[in-house]
C-alpha cells in the first residue's frame, strides 16, 4: 500500500536520510525538519520502499507538502 | 359514535411527517450522499430507542370538507433517545422540506430542544443541515415574535452551562444553524458532505463580489483550522460515532459526576520506552502523542481540535476508568509554543473541564508564547492571560507532568491551582529558554569573546544546567521528581486520591464555557 508523508508544518528541511530506492522499516527516521530552532523528526508509518522524494536538504517548505512517497 | 374518524386523522398525518419532504426531496437527499434527518438520528441513537415530540406539528392544508388535502411536517425533528444505554435529546432540521429553513412550527421546535435538555439535565445532541431563515419565509407577518419573547440565545447558554451539547453540520449550514452548531462543547462537520457558513456563495458574490464555491469558503478544510468546528469526520457515519464518543467521558449534567469505567489496563503499567521517548538533544523534538498513548488508558485518548491551535494537544480520555482531560504540548508544532489560536483552545478546554467537573491531567512542555511580528498582531498575549487566569481559577483537580520545558508566562496556564506537580529528570523550567535568554542576558560578554559562538554555547550549558529539575525537588517547588516510567502508575493514584474532591464540585460552576 503506498503511504505519502505530508509535511505536519513549515519550516526548512535539515536533514534527508533517505532516498529513491531504499528500502524502509516501519518508525525508521526518513528526515529531519528545523522549525522555531527545534529539529523535527519524521518517521516511516509502516515499512516499505521510498519511491519518491519530493523535498531536499535546505529546502524552505510549507504545511501539506508532500515529502516523501513509500510503497 | 366513535372518534374513529379523528384518530385516522391522526394516524394519517403521522405516516405522512414520515414522508418527510417527499419521495423526490428524500431520493435528491439520498443522491447527494446524505441521510435525511430521522435517518441521521436513528443511527446515532441506541437501536428503537427515539421517541419523538412534536410528530403532529406542521402546516396542514384541507379542503371545503375539512379532508386533509396537504400536510407539510415541521422542518426539525426532535425527541428522546437513549446513548450507550443513556438518555439524551437529539434535534435537527429537516432538510428536505424549504432546505431546512425554518417553519414557524419547525422554529418552535427547535428552541424547545435546548429548553428540554436544561429542563431534563440530559445531553443535547443536534444535527445540523438548513440555511436559517430566507427571506421568503418574512413575507408572512404572523412570523414575528412577541417583543417580550425570551432572548434567542438564552436556551443556547443555559443548555451550556448544564448539560453536555454536542453538535454534528451534516450538510451545508448557514446563519442560525451555524451559530448553533459552534455554540456547542463539541462539533464535528463531515469532510465529505458539510459546510459551515455565515453566508453562502450567492449572498457573497453578490455583496463582497467574492466568487467561491461552499467547500471554499466554509469546508472542513477551513473551518478546522481556525477553530470553529472542533473535529473533522469522513463522513455522517464517522460524525455520529464521533459524538457517541465525546459523550462517553462526560456525565449527563452539571449535577453528576463522570461515569467511571472498569479498566483492565494495569494501574501500575510501566512503559519502558517512556525512558527514552525525550531526546537529550534539547534542540530535538519528540513525539508527545506516543507519551500519551502509554500513560492514558489504552486507547482512551480521544482528541478535539487536532487541526487548529496546533503547538496545544487537547482531549478527553480515561485513567483507571476515571474520565479526565488531557492537555499538551506538541513540540513538533512551533516547538510547543503558545499562539493565540492555542490559548484560545486551550481556555475553551478547561472551561469544558470545569463545567463538568473533569480532573485535568496536564503533560507540559511549553517553550512559552509565541514570538515575532505576527504574533504581537495576534493579540497573543491577552489570549495567553485569558487562558492563565482561567486555570487559575478553576477548581477541578488537576495534575501537571513537567515533561521537558516549562518556561516563561506561558507555562504558568498549564498549571491549574493547587495542582499536583510531577517532575521527569528531563523537566527545563526557568523565565525564559537558554537559547534565546543567554543571547540577551549576555549580549556583551559574548560579543567580547574572541570566539563569541563557542562563548554562547558554553554559557548555554552553564545556564542548562542550572535549569536542572533536582535543586527544585529538594525546595519542594514540585511534589516528586519521577522515573518517567512511573508515570502511569503516580497518576493513577492521584486519581484514586482525588475522588472525594469530586462531589462536592457538582453544580453549575461560576464560570460557563462560552464559544
Amino acid at each position: 500500500m503506498a503511504t505519502n508523508i505530508n509535511l505536519e508544518t513549515g519550516g526548512s528541511v535539515w536533514k534527508m536520510h533517505v532516498k529513491p530506492g531504499d528500502s524502509v522499516e516501519e518508525g525508521q527516521e526518513l528526515f529531519i525538519m528545523e522549525v522555531m530552532k527545534m529539529e523535527v523528526p519524521y518517521e516511516a508509518p509502516a515499512a516499505g520502499t521510498v519511491n519518491a522524494v519530493h523535498i531536499a536538504e535546505g529546502d524552505v517548505v510549507e504545511e501539506g507538502q508532500l515529502a516523501i512517497e513509500i510503497a | 359514535m366513535t372518534w374513529k374518524e379523528e384518530t385516522d386523522k391522526i394516524h394519517q398525518r403521522r405516516e405522512l411527517a414520515k414522508l418527510q419532504g417527499g419521495e423526490k426531496a428524500v431520493a435528491a437527499q439520498h443522491r447527494k450522499g446524505r441521510m435525511t434527518i430521522r435517518e441521521r438520528i436513528n443511527a446515532l441513537l441506541d437501536k428503537n430507542t427515539f421517541d419523538e415530540i412534536g410528530m403532529g406539528a406542521g402546516d396542514a392544508e384541507l379542503d371545503e370538507d375539512g379532508n386533509l388535502v396537504e400536510f407539510s411536517p415541521a422542518n426539525y425533528v426532535l425527541g428522546f433517545g437513549k446513548i450507550d444505554g443513556r438518555r439524551c435529546i437529539v434535534g435537527g432540521e429537516d432538510f428536505t422540506l424549504k432546505g431546512g429553513s425554518p417553519s414557524a412550527a419547525g422554529q418552535r421546535k427547535s428552541v424547545y430542544t435546548e429548553d428540554l435538555a436544561a429542563k431534563y439535565r440530559i445531553p443535547l445532541i443536534r444535527l445540523h443541515e438548513g440555511a436559517g431563515g430566507s427571506v421568503g419565509g418574512t413575507k408572512k407577518a404572523s412570523l414575528s415574535s412577541p417583543v417580550n419573547e425570551p432572548h434567542r440565545f438564552r436556551s443556547v447558554a443555559e443548555a451550556m452551562a448544564r448539560v453536555p451539547v454536542a453538535t454534528g453540520a451534516m450538510g451545508a449550514v448557514a446563519g442560525m444553524p451555524a451559530a448553533r452548531l459552534v455554540a456547542s462543547h463539541f462539533s464535528v462537520m463531515s469532510k465529505s458532505t458539510a459546510q459551515v457558513l455565515i453566508a453562502g456563495p450567492a449572498v457573497v458574490q453578490r455583496a463582497m463580489g467574492e466568487k467561491k464555491t461552499k467547500d471554499e469558503l466554509g469546508g472542513a478544510d477551513v473551518h478546522t483550522k481556525n477553530g470553529t468546528v472542533d473535529n473533522a469526520s469522513e463522513d455522517e457515519a464517522d460524525a455520529l460515532i464521533q459524538i457517541r464518543k465525546f459523550l462517553s467521558y462526560l456525565p449527563s449534567n452539571v449535577w453528576e459526576n463522570a461515569p467511571v469505567t472498569a479498566c483492565d489496563d494495569a494501574q501500575d503499567r510501566q512503559e519502558e520506552a517512556l525512558l527514552d521517548i525525550v531526546p537529550r538533544d534539547r534542540r530535538r523534538a519528540f513525539d508527545m502523542r506516543k507519551v500519551l498513548r502509554w500513560v492514558l488508558d489504552q486507547e482512551s485518548f480521544f482528541e478535539v481540535g487536532k487541526g487548529y491551535g496546533r503547538s496545544q494537544i487537547t482531549g478527553l480520555a480515561r485513567m483507571n476508568g476515571q474520565p479526565v482531560g488531557v492537555w499538551a504540548n506538541d513540540g513538533r508544532h512551533l516547538a510547543g509554543a503558545m499562539t493565540a489560536n492555542g490559548a484560545h483552545k486551550a481556555r475553551r478546554f478547561i472551561e469544558l473541564c470545569e463545567t463538568f467537573h473533569l480532573p485535568i491531567l496536564s503533560f507540559v512542555d511549553e517553550p512559552g508564547f509565541m514570538i515575532g511580528s505576527q504574533a504581537e498582531r495576534e493579540a497573543t498575549i491577552r489570549h495567553g492571560a485569558n487562558t492563565a487566569l482561567t486555570a487559575a481559577m478553576a477548581n477541578v483537580p488537576w495534575a501537571s507532568v513537567m515533561v521537558r520545558r516549562s518556561f516563561g508566562v506561558a507555562q504558568v496556564a498549564h498549571y491549574g491551582h493547587d495542582a499536583y506537580v510531577l517532575a521527569w529528570p528531563s523537566a527545563e523550567t526557568g523565565p525564559l529558554p537558554v537559547e534565546g535568554g543567554v543571547a540577551v542576558a549576555f549580549h556583551r560578554e559574548i560579543a567580547q569573546a574572541a570566539d563569541p559562538d563557542a562563548k554562547r554555547r558554553e554559557l548555554e550549558e552553564m545556564m542548562a544546567a542550572k535549569q536542572s529539575p533536582f535543586p527544585r525537588a529538594e525546595a519542594f517547588s514540585v511534589h516528586e521528581l519521577i522515573d518517567p516510567r512511573e508515570t502511569r502508575p503516580m497518576l493513577c493514584r492521584w486519581i484514586d486520591r482525588i475522588q472525594p474532591l469530586l462531589p462536592p464540585l457538582l453544580g453549575p460552576t461560576g464560570f460557563s464555557i462560552r464559544p
